[in-house]
């Protein structure tokens, strides 16, 4: 017990060191935050939501946020360049003006960063921040909320169409080494307008650090919003991270989702059907590899009447990875006429790899329809056999099915650049699939 | 000069013997017709032909083309102008038809020492080789043979053979369960496609096919063996009388 009450008190006093520069406008918030987190401490294998995770790296040692900003080196300067858009960058959770592009951005369109608003706020920030994230439900989102120093804020005006997508890319650097950063998003679409947004995450191979991110999407009446959360750091790094949706009446919001990198990657997403008639779409891909574990939880609250939403997961694995998903429908009584759906499909490339599935639906209501299923597989080797009896190779041939089965993911992406660009990162980990490349 | 001799052919799945001694030669040019009761180990041949590991070869030699065909991946046979029109076409969600078919003429384009095929003329090709099967467009895009109902597979298998242009192609009941308006498209795409040179073994269960499509030798093949062999008289024959002569003899 004591090692974790010292534990617990190093973030504090991380917190407390802050007070001096923090912005007056956050305050309560990052206060809330911290004191949610110092109540929960680190989860453990005794909440369910945790059971299968190994925290232990994380919890043994404190990770001190990263003071000073990294270098960048020049291998992660090209990936920042892959989605052409409104672009601004993070570097170890600090706004990188000087990578950053937001050169002429249309009307309607503000994309910065938090820290430029130390000395106040505007309401259609203040309004959707941390209003919603359970910070009393997750410590590591309570843990970001109390100790985040800067973050990007994205916010598209009543009505406007935008149609160049916000990319917002978070690197850690060589100076995340045994440190942790905190990269905190606000994205607001106010009624009736219409954005895209990519969000990146990415660091060098060897970097063993903590990134704990936290994304806030919030869809205003009849707004469309396609948010776009790309998950690829190193192979050392730990991450986790939450995701928080919320649409209003009649609102279109879709998340995508890929979670290929870190050693342990968790990403917890909470979705809320807030008014009569949103179509919400939850789609993610995970892939693993090596001794990977790939953690990704949901939670879909309907609130209220007439809410379509769907969720499909899939899952490719390889060498002795390991993933978990756990999925929640969750109808509240009084939303009647709920459409909710959620799948969860898990391709084993090699006999080591080990995944699990945990389909949850909690239902307070009659008039409504929900199905789900989960499956684990192998390659349908029926499937492989007719490919190759026509002169496809067993290499292309895998790569061809493993593209297949990720498609129902990717497939009704409106940005083809994004898709086209998870579809490479899958080939990247499969030998054989150079002529199925956007490129070739 | 022979394109396919099939010498003592013994072929078992998980321990039984399904093929007890196959003896069959085919000339270049020829159109061959196996027919057999269910059962009687067709498809099995069809699949050893064309590489399915799940059979056992347990003694016997197949040569194409002067080659040890068993020593060759099935990738390698298709690209040398082999080809199995499947009895039960494989569905394959979220691979185009076009695709698929795409990434298989390329295959076999760059076995033969040729350039990849330019994304307009494949177009063009395609598109004129559904319209000789009666295939219709719209199916071109559909993932592999996904949802599509019997006969449109089995047209499916015709226009694939008719876009890769095999030298010997097996077609496996590609008449079963089809209506006479399928089954005669089917048959002019293989009629089409003859031209002295490319061998077909037609596999069938009823004569009526042959009536489209006629062959050059028959051979009946009852529980695992070649029990008769003949000319398309003999279809005719099996017609009238059935296998179970065959069955006796062959017990
Ligand atoms: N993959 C397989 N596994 C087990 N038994 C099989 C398999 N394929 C064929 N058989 C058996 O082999 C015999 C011949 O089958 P098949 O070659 O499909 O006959 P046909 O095509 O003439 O109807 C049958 O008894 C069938 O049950
Ligand atoms: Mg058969």
């Amino acid at each position: 017990m004591a090692a974790i009450a010292e534990t617990r008190s190093d973030y504090r006093q991380e917190f407390e060191a802050d007070s001096a520069r923090r912005a007056g406008w956050l305050a309560p918030l990052q206060q809330r935050g911290i004191e949610a987190f110092e109540s929960q401490g680190f989860p453990t294998r005794r909440q369910e939501a945790w059971r299968k995770v190994d925290l232990t790296p994380i919890t043994q040692h404190h990770y001190p946020r990263v003071a000073e900003p990294g270098r960048v080196s020049s291998a992660l300067t090209d990936k920042l360049g892959a989605f052409p858009g409104h672009r601004v960058v993070f570097v170890d959770g600090i706004y990188a003006p000087e990578l950053s592009d937001l050169g002429s951005l249309p009307k309607g369109l503000t994309v910065g960063s938090l820290a430029e608003y130390a000395d106040g706020a505007p309401e259609r920030l203040t309004e959707v921040m941390g209003e919603r994230v359970d910070i009393d439900a997750q410590p590591f989102i309570a843990l970001n909320t109390g100790l985040f120093r800067d973050g990007a804020f994205v916010h598209v005006a009543r009505g406007a169409l935008v149609e160049q997508p916000v990319v917002i890319v978070h690197v850690a650097t060589e100076a995340a080494q045994g440190h942790a950063v905190y990269p905190r998003t606000v994205t607001h679409v106010e009624a009736g307008a219409e954005a895209r947004v990519i969000e990146q995450f990415v660091s060098p191979d060897e970097i063993e650090g903590l990134v704990v991110p936290v994304s806030e999407v919030h869809a205003g009446q009849d707004a469309i919003v396609d948010y776009h959360r790309l998950q690829e750091e190193g192979a050392a790094m730990r991450h986790i991270g939450g995701v928080h949706a919320s649409a209003e009446g009649n609102a279109g919001c879709r998340v995508y989702s890929l979670a290929s990198g870190a050693a342990l990657s968790r990403v917890d997403y909470y979705a809320d059907l807030e008014g009569e008639g949103v179509d919400l779409q939850l789609k993610g891909l995970y892939l693993t590899e090596g001794r990977q574990f790939s953690d990704q939880h949901t939670y879909v609250n309907h609130r209220v009447a007439h809410g379509t939403s769907s969720q499909v997961f899939r899952g490719i694995l390889q060498g002795r990875s390991e993933t978990t998903f756990d999925g929640l429908i969750r109808v509240f009584e009084g939303a009647e006429k709920t459409s909710a759906e959620q799948q969860n499909r898990n391709l084993l490339l090699d006999k080591m790899a080990l995944s699990h599935s945990n389909p949850r639906l909690e239902i307070f209501n009659n008039d409504v329809v929900c199905t789900h299923g989960s499956t684990v597989g192998e390659l349908d080797e029926t499937a492989l056999f007719y490919l190759r009896s026509r002169g496809v190779s067993q290499a292309e041939g895998k790569s061809l099915l493993t593209v297949a089965f990720a498609n129902e993911v990717l497939e009704n992406m409106r940005d083809e650049r994004v898709s086209n660009y998870i579809r490479d990162r899958i080939l990247d980990r499969l030998p054989g699939g150079e002529n199925m490349r956007s490129s070739a | 000069m022979a394109v396919l001799e099939i010498k003592d052919l013994h072929v078992s799945v998980e321990g039984t013997e399904i093929l007890s001694g196959v003896n069959l030669s085919m000339e270049e040019g020829k159109v061959h017709a196996v027919m057999g009761p269910n059962g009687s180990g067709k498809s099995t041949l069809a699949k050893v032909l064309a590489g399915d590991e799940n059979y056992e070869v347990t003694s016997g030699q197949i040569l194409y083309k002067g080659q040890d065909l068993l020593e060759m991946a099935p990738e390698e046979r298709a690209r040398e102008g082999f080809f199995l029109g499947f009895q039960y076409p494989v569905e394959i969600p979220g691979v185009s038809n076009t695709y698929f078919l795409k990434a298989a003429l390329n295959a076999v384009r760059k076995h033969q020492g040729l350039q990849e095929v330019d994304a307009m003329e494949f177009l063009e090709l395609i598109k004129e080789r559904a319209k000789t099967v009666k295939l219709d467009d719209s199916l071109l895009q559909r993932p592999v043979n996904e949802g599509f109902s019997g006969g449109e597979k089995k047209r499916n298998e015709i226009f694939q053979m008719a876009v890769l242009e095999p030298e010997l192609c097996v077609l496996d009941e590609t008449d079963s369960g089809l209506d006479i308006d399928a089954l005669s498209a089917v048959a002019d795409g293989v009629n089409l496609m003859r031209d002295g040179k490319r061998s077909f073994m037609v596999i069938t269960h009823y004569q009526r096919l042959l009536n489209y499509i006629v062959p050059d030798e028959v051979h009946v093949l009852v529980n695992g063996r070649i029990v008769k062999s003949g000319d398309k008289h003999l279809a005719e024959e099996l017609e009238a009388s059935g296998y179970a002569a065959f069955d006796e003899s062959a017990a």
